[in-house]
């Protein structure tokens, strides 16, 4: 039974961290087609406005998460503004672009921050079961992505703006001619992209260590889960998650963590090489 | 014979021929270290600006290289010629390495925006492997792999026969670089105009329709991306041999962004303006880096920035465009 929740805790742990990592990755390339390789960049951004305003400004954590997450925002906002919107239609371009924007934030952040800064404790407590301890913010974690998930899905699914949003991406010309303000809709998509890898920083960013390259921890993680996950990343997410995880955790558990991310990896090499439409192309197949 | 497109390439080879005479060895060490890095710049110009195919991971090729390199020439150093069949094996193990990879990728189906985060992952997996490997338990042989602090003390390419030893480094190092450059810019032109070239030009405009044509592109695109392994690799042995060490950060994030912006600043389309602007622009993040690694790598980022946003052909290419119109197309 205890074995059982551990393997559980540990499960739900790695998936909520896939899911987190790349579920603004996920929206933006998923209802834009841009790769964003600054994903990583966003998310340090979130922890850092987040641990910058709980220490230098001393704000309880929550607002000061809320910070984190405004920051990254106004940021991504002003950068779809100025750069992303002129390279639609060239996605090799906008990748190449976003990558210079991770150069710059990273490394400036390494200017400005120095090295390394004073961290913050994880909130809530510990609690005992058998002969292990888990963090209940852990626990915590993994229902806050499921709620995310949960909130896109509506959003998207239900909401006159995803309504929108579906018409934009399946045919932007004919969105527009019926008067859906197409540049408005890729703004807005940026921004809620930006805003959960914020948000990602943020609740993260008591948990780790803050460096400036704090960002780079989750990159590889988002665009692993983001490639497998398929072509609409919205049905293949939480397959793809789920898989990666239980690979991750089983592997893990029997031998030792960086083989754990090594058989990740590999199976992610597998997966596309087998299932090149990742797993929402799985699925759509099924269905039909 | 001079065809207009000659003339820059000639006159740069000519200043590179005589700089030796005019500067002392600190400069030709220098200049070497700048032309060593056209090599994987070129490899991605071939794959990226000829097929289409946009890989982040050279420097997967690079390290993969360098570490082969290193842990052979260690490990056999007793052995003769060593310094001269050792760099060999290591770039037939890059090139199969990068057959393999690309075999994956082109035959799985996998295109675009995928290849890039694919490469990506695998450059990163390295990083992340040999970074681990700072213990003793970690030794292939004789040589140990020594994690972060890097490999070192493998022995120089080279040759000795009976009481005559030739080494590559200095001036013959110089003379090296600049001829193997020669030759491979030569080889890739050759490249462009085959047929195989032609092909792979034409896949990056419509895959499909090449194919229904009857040709092989996925073997094409596979040979092409191993092609580019290759250079990768031989920048890899050149550095590795030029500083006698290699580290895992060669094949980071941020290593592996640099030839991507050398290659997209210079004009990914024109070998040449590749060759040049890879040089141009590792002088100067160099000379920048003097004041602080920070500074050069914003500026280069800025520099790949603003070059996709408003001049996507390549600065060197527009301008190099820009002269021939000016002086050399009124006859």
């Amino acid at each position: 039974m205890i074995i059982l929740f551990n393997l559980f805790y540990q499960f739900g742990d790695a998936l909520s961290f896939l899911l987190l990592a790349a579920i603004g990755l996920a929206v933006i390339f998923g209802m834009m087609k841009i790769i964003n390789l600054a994903h990583g960049e966003f998310i340090t951004i979130g922890a850092y406005g987040t641990v910058v305003s709980a220490k230098i400004l001393k704000l309880p954590l929550p607002i000061a998460m809320a910070v984190g997450v405004l920051v990254t925002v106004i940021f991504g906002y002003i950068l779809e503004r100025i750069i992303i919107r002129h390279l639609y239609g060239r996605p090799l371009d906008s990748v190449v672009a976003t990558w210079g924007i991770s150069l710059i934030v990273s490394q400036s952040f390494l200017v400005i921050f120095g090295p390394s800064f004073e961290g913050l404790q994880t909130p809530l407590s510990n609690f005992q079961l058998g002969a292990y301890s888990y963090s209940q913010y852990r626990l915590l974690l993994i229902l806050i992505s499921i709620s995310i998930l949960i909130l896109l899905y509506i959003l998207f699914l239900k909401s006159n703006f995803g309504t929108l949003a579906r018409a934009t991406i399946e045919n932007p010309k004919i969105a527009s001619t019926l008067g859906v303000k197409v540049d408005k809709v890729y703004t807005v998509t940026f921004c809620i992209g930006s805003a959960l890898a914020g948000l990602t920083g943020a609740i993260y960013a008591p948990t780790m260590t803050i460096v400036p390259s704090i960002g780079q921890a989750f990159i590889v993680s988002a665009f692993v889960t983001v490639v497998t996950a398929g072509a609409s990343p919205f049905i293949g997410l939480i397959p793809a998650a789920s898989f990666l995880s239980l690979i991750q955790t089983s592997v893990t558990f029997y031998y030792h963590a960086t083989i754990g991310v090594l058989a990740l990896l590999f199976s992610v090499i597998l997966i596309i090489r087998f299932l090149p439409k990742g797993f929402s192309g799985l699925l759509i197949k099924l269905k039909k | 014979m001079l065809k207009k497109d000659n003339i820059f390439t000639i006159s740069v080879f000519i200043v590179l021929l005589i700089i030796p005479i005019l500067f002392d060895d600190f400069y030709i060490n220098n200049i070497s270290y700048f032309m060593i890095w056209t090599f994987i710049s070129l490899g991605l110009a071939l794959i990226w600006g000829m097929g289409g195919i946009l890989s982040f991971g050279q420097t997967a090729f690079f390290g993969l290289a360098g570490y082969s390199f290193a842990i052979i020439s260690i490990n056999f150093s007793d052995i003769y010629a060593v310094g001269i069949w050792s760099p060999i094996l290591a770039l037939a193990i890059t090139a199969i390495f990068g057959a393999i990879v690309g075999y994956f990728l082109f035959y799985g189906g996998i295109y675009d925006v995928f290849i890039g985060i694919v490469t990506l992952a695998i450059t990163l997996v390295l990083e992340t492997f040999m970074a681990q490997t700072a213990g003793p338990e970690w030794t292939v042989g004789n040589a140990r792999l020594n994690g972060f602090n890097g490999m070192q003390g493998m022995p120089p390419i080279g040759i000795k026969i009976g009481e005559y030893k030739f080494d590559l480094q200095g001036i013959g190092q110089y003379y090296f670089i600049v001829f193997l450059a020669m030759f491979l810019l030569w080889l890739l032109y050759k490249i462009k105009k085959s047929n195989f070239g032609l092909i792979l030009l034409a896949s990056k405009e419509d895959r499909t329709r090449v194919e229904s044509l009857g040709h092989n592109v996925k073997k094409i695109q596979m040979i092409t991306f191993s092609l580019s392994a290759l250079l990768a690799g031989v920048s890899g042995i050149l550095y590795t041999n030029w500083g006698g060490y290699i580290t895992p950060s060669s094949m980071g994030l941020i290593a592996s962004a640099m030839p991507v912006i050398w290659v997209a600043a210079s004009g990914k389309n024109d070998f040449f303006s590749v060759f040049f602007g890879c040089i141009l622009l590792v002088y100067i993040s160099q000379t920048l880096a003097v004041n602080g690694a920070q500074y050069a790598i914003i500026l280069m980022g800025l520099i790949l920035v603003i070059v996709t946003r408003y001049f996507p052909e390549g600065i060197i290419l527009m301008l190099k465009k820009l002269l021939t119109n000016k002086f050399l197309s009124k006859k």
